[in-house]
């Protein structure tokens, strides 16, 4: 049990203390940070199968309480690996950066503000933990590369207003229910509309952690500022884990949305949309950071649509997908951190041909880039898999189906298009001449950078047999997992890498090894090879001039799709009303005392009139009036 | 005539006097260091212990006329510390802050006078017999001193004119006499009809709500700190007339929690406006190159008006809102509106002053230092405000009610 303890505040004192002591900052880092992995890998074999709750404290009437089931074990796990990692990342990335000092401090609060809201048994100790994560970003957001203040604004204004609306929540639940443990007695139903308007107010909180549509617009906006480690760790690994795990939580454990078709046919279509409009903005963009953060957002759609299917395949499916996200997508962020890092630029166009200086990191990114693509045998494939199942089961539900289908599929699709632009653009190609002294990246940030391509091939080859296993189908409250279809991860890898040897001695038989280089003339002038470099960013800048999506990319390169600007907009739109409200009553109340003022003025300038017998008559007036009270009392 | 002033020493009167004496220290402290008026200085001291004095008195009296004295004598020093500089602004400042607060005041005392003729009595625990215009006629008086919306506009040029050592005394302690009579006098007394805190509480979370969206669009320091105190305000008025435990006990920690925020605000505010002479947003910016520290003591003053964690404005602003949401659901969405706003402005008013684009080093190099005193004394508001905020259900079991 002390486990929970030291999981809570480890990371968040050694992260102090490092701050504090500067000569032991990464030797406390490492520390702490090891520490919680251990514990929370303890946690996880301890308490296998088993769920319980015990109250820590009781404040006002407010249990605090702590609870631990399987999906707290799993995800408790994963915040800790990737911490670990990220800090192993950082620590070689993050020298001699502006606002080094602080920066562990932020990864060790934020680690403790995750593996909080993890363990929290109550929804309002959640709130709590929730509440410190915002702080631990926006801090994080400020350790930047450049001028990062415009992305921390953003994001706190973001996610700070989203949990106020899921603060609103959470406290409805609490003063309706008198108490909002874990577990639950009995799920709330969806039927009535005040509990509608609940679930809504809390996922407006999930959908902001995970950065879904349309309360994503932070992380693309934060990609090319902050390093690439933040990147990895906040956006791509540890808000989706709390964002999904929060939407499962209320959606399968607190309240049960598969009575109610419009809340999962919203989730579904909140995931949809997400898949396609940000692929679609992924595909022209010329920036690596960029690019990755618009895919980052488009894979939360496949978690939404999966959760919302509540057909149990798609669920885990869900939850599967979101765990392997984290893994890719730290991974790719890491790699493209590490080219940065050697380059030290991430535009697309003055990259190129690095894959000769950067084997391992191509290795990584490209396996990363396969999953995320959802190329079979890696995991994103297998979850995706998972996802495709349960949509098509839902045709006997809806006949939306079809369309959720075509949108995931194409999403996918698209998402395999810009990657193939980007490593195009990052490892092959010609080489421009200044990055000719590139080596590959320190072996600090290859490590973790392996270590996660790995961990993307082996979930994805034994799928069954490790994470789904282990970590998604116990975590989830369905009692039995239904499959269609069938897939052997094994026989097509055994398959795949048949096609693949077979393909490379054709290759190398043939012309392969022996290209044929000539000058390239324009209009009788022979251009240098730099000139003639073809460089990625311009791929698919066809899809950009096709009629409507040109004037729609216009639109939102203008911030047309942009929350924020909206949410500034309307309550802009109320401050200046309640202004002149605010200020008129001071004008109408002086104006008016003014006129009581004067008018009282006037009464007695025309008494006080200087005449004689005006006087005298009043003096007579008030002996009358004294003489009266004095008979009267 | 039962004219005996006796005393209070409840557990909410003891709390708050600590509270008001400690941001009185810290305002003297911080006079110090920046009152540098010769010929009247001691006129400054005098005000600064004299709303003190009246913040103690309230908030231990049992006793309605007391009560009464001490507002006047508020009223009193809050007037002469606007006209301490004596601009001809500010005296014009001054008369619309001593006639407002004088005008209520003398509504106030008749509606007193019908308590006495009413209950022969101005003990406040004696009192059961509570006529409707009594009521309304005190009430307009605590809607004046605690600048509820629309009574509330004598703070914006209070608040423009006073120089601000004193101003974090006007935000700490003088605009809460009002709710404390409130909580002394109705919020108690099993004898005042329910509609009558209803009302107060739509009135409430309104003008909190009107408040937090001027504060959000106005460009004068001062203004912000005006319309943000009376947003502020509104939200304790809705967790006294909510009452309940979460809605008093909430609003009790509120006001700590407020004082402590505003007036290290007003002191921040103040040193700002000290070294760089001016009071406009739009000419200030970059501060964060000319005191770091003072940057991250008012982000965190900042939050805990915000409401985040670990910040004590978080747990106050909980409990309130848990309050209102048990006396009707939709005081929560209001509420929680008006919390939007104050943390969009006070996120506008964060960046602008101490981010923002045109950093010209030149000026900033110029500009005087920031001095130590000041410092010390944002530092220590901003401490206290996250320990507290940390060890939280220290006060509440202190407060008792739980």
């Amino acid at each position: 049990m002390r486990e929970i303890y030291y999981i809570l505040l480890l990371p968040v004192m050694c992260g102090l203390l490092g701050f504090l002591i500067k000569r032991l900052r990464n030797e406390m880092g490492f520390l702490g940070f090891v520490l919680t992995l251990y514990f929370s890998l303890r946690i996880f074999l301890l308490f296998q199968n088993q769920s319980f709750s015990y109250d820590i404290a009781s404040i006002a009437g407010i249990d605090f309480r702590i609870y631990v089931d399987n999906l707290t074990r799993f995800i408790l796990l994963f915040n800790a690996l990737f911490a670990f990692l990220i800090l192993l990342y950082s620590v070689l990335a993050m020298r001699k950066m502006p606002g080094e000092s602080v920066y562990q401090l932020y990864l060790g609060l934020t680690l403790s503000g995750a593996n909080g809201v993890v363990l929290s048994g109550n929804l309002i100790l959640l709130l709590i933990f929730w509440n410190m994560l915002v702080f631990s970003l926006y801090g994080i957001l400020l350790v930047g590369k450049k001028e990062s203040v415009l992305a921390a604004r953003k994001a706190l204004t973001i996610i700070g207003v989203s949990d106020f609306i899921m603060m609103l929540g959470i406290l409805i639940i609490y003063v309706l229910m008198g108490e909002v443990n874990f577990p639950v007695n009995q799920k709330l139903p969806l039927s009535n509309g005040i509990y509608i308007a609940v679930y809504i107010l809390l996922l407006v909180g999930a959908l902001a952690k995970a950065g879904a549509m349309p309360l994503h617009t932070w992380i693309p906006e934060s990609a090319k500022v902050v390093p690439a480690s933040t990147m990895a760790f906040i956006p791509a690994s540890l808000d989706k884990l709390l964002g999904i795990y929060f939407l499962v939580r209320i959606s399968y454990y607190l309240f049960d949305i598969s009575q109610s078709m419009p809340i999962r046919i919203t989730l579904m279509v909140i995931g949809s949309i997400t898949i396609i409009f940000a692929v679609m903005m992924a595909l022209v963009q010329k920036e690596a950071m960029r690019l990755l953060s618009f895919c980052a957002v488009s894979q939360v759609g496949y978690m939404f649509l999966g959760i919302g299917t509540c057909i149990p395949i798609g669920v885990a499916g869900g939850l599967f997908h979101m765990l392997n996200h984290t893994l890719y997508d730290a991974c790719l962020f890491l790699s493209a951190g590490s080219v940065e890092y050697r380059t030290r630029t991430t535009e697309l166009d003055r990259l190129g041909g690095l894959g000769v200086k950067m084997p391992l990191t191509m290795f990584c990114f490209i396996i990363a880039a396969f999953a995320i693509s959802g190329v079979p045998p890696f995991n994103g494939f297998y979850s995706k898999w998972m996802i495709y199942q349960g949509v098509i089961e839902l045709h006997k539900q809806t006949n939306l189906w079809v369309i959720f289908l075509v949108s995931a599929m194409f999403g996918s699709v698209l998402t395999l298009a810009s990657f193939l632009k980007m490593i195009h653009s990052l490892f092959l190609g010609e080489r421009p001449k200044e990055l000719d002294k590139v080596c590959e990246a320190r072996f600090g940030m290859v490590t973790p950078t392996l270590i996660l391509a790995l961990l993307c091939i082996i979930f994805g080859i034994f799928a069954e047999q490790i994470p789904l296993a282990h970590l998604i189908y116990p975590s989830l409250p369905f009692l039995r997992i239904e499959k269609i279809g069938f897939w052997s991860a094994e026989l097509t890898t055994i398959l795949m890498i048949l096609g693949i040897v077979i393909g490379l001695i054709i290759f190398l038989l043939g012309t392969g090894l022996k290209p044929r280089k000539s000058k390239v003339f324009v209009g009788g002038e022979v251009l240098d090879t730099e000139q003639a470099r073809i460089t990625g960013p311009n791929f698919y800048s066809s899809v950009h001039n096709i009629d409507m999506l040109e004037k729609t990319y216009k639109f939102g390169g203008e911030g047309a799709f942009d929350f924020y600007n909206y949410l500034r907009g309307i309550f802009g739109g109320f401050s200046v009303i309640f202004r002149d409200v605010i200020n008129q009553f001071f004008v109408i109340f002086y104006r008016s005392l003014a006129g009581v003022i004067q008018a009282l003025g006037r009464v007695f300038s025309s008494i006080h009139n200087g005449e004689l017998p005006g006087y005298l008559g009043w003096i007579f007036l008030g002996g009358i009036i004294i003489l009266i009270l004095v008979g009267l009392l | 005539m039962n004219m005996e002033f006796n005393f209070l020493f409840d557990r909410f009167g003891i709390f708050l006097s600590i509270t008001f004496i400690f941001i009185g220290l810290m305002s003297f402290i911080y006079a110090l260091a920046t009152i540098k008026q010769k010929g009247h200085k001691l006129e400054y001291y005098l005000m600064l212990l004299l709303i003190v004095l009246s913040g103690v008195g309230v908030a231990l009296s049992n006793n309605i006329l007391f009560i009464y004295i001490c507002w006047e004598i508020a009223t009193f020093a809050v007037w002469r510390a606007v006209v301490f500089y004596r601009n001809p602004d500010q005296v014009s400042s001054g008369n619309i802050v001593f006639i407002t607060n004088f005008i209520s005041g003398a509504i106030m005392l008749i509606g007193i006078g019908i308590l006495y003729l009413d209950n022969n009595s101005l003990i406040i625990s004696q009192i059961r017999q509570l006529n409707l215009t009594a009521i309304i006629l005190i009430t307009i008086g605590i809607f004046t001193k605690s600048v509820i919306l629309p009574l509330h506009f004598w703070l914006i040029p209070a608040y423009s004119s006073i120089p601000s050592a004193i101003g974090g005394l006007l935000a700490g302690i003088a605009e809460n006499l009002g709710l404390i009579l409130f909580y002394r006098l109705f919020s108690t007394n099993i004898y005042v009809p329910d509609e009558f805190f209803a009302v107060v509480a739509w009135l409430a979370v309104i003008s909190s709500l009107i408040a937090g969206g001027a504060a959000y669009r106005t460009n004068r320091l001062r203004y912000l700190l005006a319309y943000s105190t009376i947003s502020q305000v509104g939200f304790i008025l809705l967790g006294f007339s909510a009452g309940g435990q979460f809605g008093n006990s909430g609003a009790m920690l509120y006001i700590l929690a407020h004082a402590l925020a505003k007036s290290g605000l007003f002191y921040g505010v103040g040193t700002i406006e000290d070294i760089t002479g001016e009071a406009n947003i739009k000419n200030i910016s970059c501060m964060l190159k000319v005191s770091p520290i003072l940057t991250v003591m008012m982000a965190l003053l900042f939050s805990s008006l915000v409401g985040f964690f670990p910040m004590i404005g978080f747990f106050s602003k909980l409990m309130v809102i848990i309050g209102a949401l048990q006396k009707n659901i939709y005081f929560g969405f209001f509420a929680i509106a008006s919390a939007i706003f104050t943390l969009l402005y006070s996120d506008r008013f964060y960046h602008e002053l101490f981010y923002g684009e045109k950093c010209d080093i030149k000026e900033i190099k110029s500009a005087r230092k920031v001095g130590i005193v000041e410092i010390i004394v944002v530092f220590i508001l901003t401490l206290s405000s996250l320990l507290l905020g940390i060890f939280f259900y220290e006060i509440l079991a202190f407060i008792g009610g739980f």
